[in-house]
């Protein structure tokens, strides 16, 4: 029994081989992980297979700053105000007792500044929360890549997953359309009394303003240290061979080697919303997990190569969103940063050991990846206009269309 | 007008038929043919009317379906189940919450105790003697005790949760696992198998003993004189009998009578919320989900026109403990029960209202008569108190749930 356990939890160490671009193009499980993924995107993968293919790793040091340049993301004002205030309003949860922003905090960079997250009622989370700035920029949603389609999917899947929002999209519609405020701005930004599917549409637009701001790293303004934490990432570190693009994210799975998060196992809030989520995910043997499937929930074979691997995530605004990691496991950036020099499990992290100075030059740079704190009125429903739990009766309702 | 003539003639015959019961007691032969006459010709509304009435009766052993049969082992799982909030969304909706022993085994307003943040829509019904029906719900919408639990647990507006969310919680309970394996040899316990176990439990929530089936069943005990005069008005002039008749005093089946709607669809913003989710949610008609301000009752599952705002006859068992009454709690007595009969029952607001109601003339003494009989059904209060629940354990990092699961699949 001992064994078997042993082989549960040490089997995902060798797992994902194809770490470097041209291998893991080259393997087909690349593909048919992206079972849930649109043509869209599979059609985007192709695309920059054509273009790395021949250079492999190499590519990666050739990129100039503009391919790191973040495209500003165009998005609807009123219709993304209209969003906000959905955001920031707990009567999108089942039982009133918390919002999207409860746990997606502004002044955390939108995550929540926990190891792991909270989850509804009684259950705790499994994983971190990741930052939502930028996330519409993103192809691929989640630690473990389970969403490929589009910001109005995700919204749906959270608001009404029960280990998270656990909200009848029907009792939510209704609850809006109790609100006066709600059935004006409907009326204003979408022309059309307040519905499911137009409050999921107001909340990704609300979601595409969430952008960064004044990072330093786009405008050229890298202060030498940052500069030289700039050359380690792109040389030496091989951090870009994953942590590439505009995001700083290639948007693929690997498995790391972070460790795994005890509470998950010895806390029966979490371990109840870790089994709940991997019984939904059609893990059979989900009551003897002793590590997070990862990124291999979207193929649904937990015997998979990609087991316990999990999406680079984006390197923006890391300033705002500690703990690191999938799981939360790295308190600080340098200790994320050392993380990644002491784990062996892919190949394109090189047993490089890096003095102090350079890890404090590699830290220095990703701070210049943040950019200013999304903390005002236009992003954050103002403290001044609470938004009441209660519901005012309509008037001469017999008389009225519901 | 073919319908109606048809109706007439056999109200007529009906009632030839239901007399010649009453005086015979038994007699199964005009029985077979008037079940014949009406199965053949006649739409179930017109059917509905147009049946015997079964004599009231003690009421019998509790029927147990072959597939979820009854153990110690399964009653004390059930019981336990019961009262646990892990069955639901957020833990404070365990089945007790809404159907509570100290509270006639239902809930003591209008209206039932709805999921937080929201409110419910219908009146909370009585647990004891739930194991007879076979229709669930006020509509009709279930066929069993175990279907009955599932559905609750998971509604909107009551327990609000979902199966692998309440499966797992259970399945980290290690008296649970224990138990399941025991009952069900499922290993890990299965949310399917915690309904049979409710299921199982609510079996036994039974009242046999009480007034009227002493009367029945013990040749040393009667009902009072005036429970016996309550009776003759019950079987006669009241007409009660036309739907609440058997061992179960229910005819189960559907009827409108004109039950005034509730006022809080009219003075809560929550309860505004709830019953358009419900018209949302059955599964109404664009046009209908606008304009309909009443509930709609049996239609929500027939969406017949002719079923609008009937709901199912409920028993008369055990009804001393179980006020406010009617499918939306809107009568607070018996007394006012009953004063709505006498006035042939309310306004029929959807053309569908029965005619089997017309005012009834009773005197004070006439009433009195009949409430006392009403109560000959209902025994001593059942209470029990609330089992203590097994605590929940995270699995040790080296443990091994006792699942079939692992004994099939090593993958992982």
């Amino acid at each position: 029994m001992l064994e078997k356990i042993w082989a549960t939890t040490v089997a995902p160490v060798n797992s994902v081989k194809g770490a470097d671009f041209a291998m893991s193009f080259t393997n087909k499980k690349y593909f048919s992980l992206r079972s849930f993924v649109t043509t869209g995107i599979r059609t985007k993968a192709i695309m920059v297979l054509a273009c790395a293919l021949p250079f492999g790793v190499q590519a990666s040091k050739k990129h100039d700053n503009a391919s790191y340049q973040l495209t500003p993301v165009t998005y609807k004002q009123p219709l993304a105000k209209l969003g906000k205030r959905l955001f920031f309003d707990n009567r999108l949860s089942g039982d009133v007792s918390f919002s999207c922003a409860s746990c997606h905090i502004p002044s955390k960079g939108f995550s929540d500044g926990l190891s792991l997250s909270d989850a509804y009622g009684p259950l705790e989370g499994f994983r971190n929360t990741p930052t939502l700035i930028n996330v519409a920029s993103k192809s691929i949603w989640f630690h473990d890549g389970r969403m490929g389609t589009n910001l109005n999917d995700v919204v749906r899947d959270q608001l009404t997953d029960a280990i998270w929002m656990n909200m009848d999209m029907r009792i939510m519609q209704e609850r809006s359309k109790q609100d006066p405020v709600y059935v004006e701005m409907f009326k204003q930004t979408l022309g059309q009394e307040p519905t499911n599917g137009g409050i999921r549409k107001a909340l990704a637009e609300y979601l595409k303003s969430l952008q960064s701001k004044n990072v330093a790293f786009d405008q050229g303004e890298l202060s030498a240290q940052a500069k030289s934490g700039w050359q380690l990432f792109k040389g030496e570190g091989n951090c870009t061979s994953c942590h590439s693009g505009s995001l700083f994210t290639d948007e693929k799975a690997y498995n790391i080697g972070v460790a795994e998060a005890p509470e998950i196992y010895n806390e029966p809030a979490r371990s109840a919303a870790f089994i709940a989520f991997n019984m939904f995910m059609g893990n059979e043997n989900y009551m003897n997990l002793r590590a997070d499937p990862g990124a291999s929930v979207q193929h649904h074979r937990y015997n998979a190569d990609d087991f316990s691997s999990f999406i680079t995530p984006t390197l923006r605004e890391l300033k705002y969103t500690a703990p690191y990691m999938h799981n939360g496991s790295a308190e600080s950036l340098k200790d994320a940063v050392n993380l990644h020099f002491s784990g062996k499990r892919i190949s394109s992290l090189k047993n490089v050991s890096l003095s102090e100075e350079q890890v404090n030059n590699l830290v220095v740079f990703l701070e210049a990846l943040s950019g200013d704190p999304l903390t005002g009125n236009d992003v954050v429903w103002p403290e001044d206009k609470p938004i009441r739990r209660s519901y005012p009766v309509i008037p001469d309702w017999q008389n009225v269309s519901n | 007008m073919k319908t109606i003539l048809s109706m007439k003639t056999l109200l007529s015959m009906k009632k030839r038929l239901t007399m010649n019961c009453h005086y015979l007691k038994i007699n199964t032969a005009l029985k077979a043919v008037a079940i014949m006459v009406a199965g053949l010709s006649f739409s179930p509304s017109v059917m509905a009317d147009a049946d015997i009435d079964p004599p009231l009766a003690a009421l019998g052993p509790v029927p147990i379906p072959p597939d979820n049969e009854m153990t110690p082992e399964k009653i004390e799982l059930g019981k336990l189940l019961y009262w646990d909030g892990r069955l639901g969304g957020d833990g404070s909706m365990p089945c007790a919450a809404c159907h509570a022993p100290e509270l006639g085994w239902g809930y003591p307003s209008s209206i039932s105790r709805g999921y937080p943040g929201t409110v419910h829509w219908r009146n909370s019904q009585t647990l004891i003697n739930s194991a007879y029906y076979g229709k669930l719900f006020w509509a009709g919408g279930s066929n069993s005790l175990e279907h009955q639990a599932r559905g609750a647990a998971k509604g909107g507006v009551a327990g609000n949760g979902e199966s692998n969310v309440m499966e797992a919680q259970l399945g980290l309970v290690p008296e649970y696992r224990e138990r399941f394996e025991e009952v069900f040899g499922s290993g890990l316990p299965k949310v399917e198998n915690a309904w049979e176990a409710i299921a199982a439990f609510e079996r036994t929530l039974v009242q046999r003993d009480t007034p009227f089936d002493l009367a029945q069943t013990d040749a040393s005990k009667s009902l009072t004189a005036e429970q016996q005069r309550g009776q003759v008005l019950f079987e006669g002039k009241a007409n009660c009998l036309e739907c609440h008749n058997g061992a179960l005093v229910s005819d189960e089946q559907y009827y409108n009578l004109g039950v005034p709607s509730n006022k809080q669809w009219e003075t809560s913003g929550l309860a505004q919320i709830t019953f358009r989710f419900e018209l949302y949610a059955k599964g109404v008609t664009e046009a209908l989900y606008r304009e309909t301000k009443r509930d709609l009752g049996f239609y929500f599952r027939t969406k017949q026109k002719r079923d609008k705002g009937k709901f199912r006859t409920p028993s008369l068992r055990y009804v001393k403990y179980t006020a406010p009454y009617m499918h939306n709690g809107t009568l607070a007595t018996l007394d006012d029960v009953i004063e709505f009969y006498n006035q042939g029952g309310g306004e029929d607001a959807f053309d569908t209202k029965t005619s089997i109601l017309k005012p009834l003339n009773l005197t004070e003494s006439e009433k009195r008569d009949l409430k006392a009989f009403v109560l000959s059904f209902s025994g001593d209060e059942i209470l029990m108190q609330k089992p203590e629940l097994p605590p929940s354990r995270a699995l040790n990092y080296f443990e091994v749930a006792n699942s079939h699961i692992d004994k099939k699949s090593n993958k992982n």
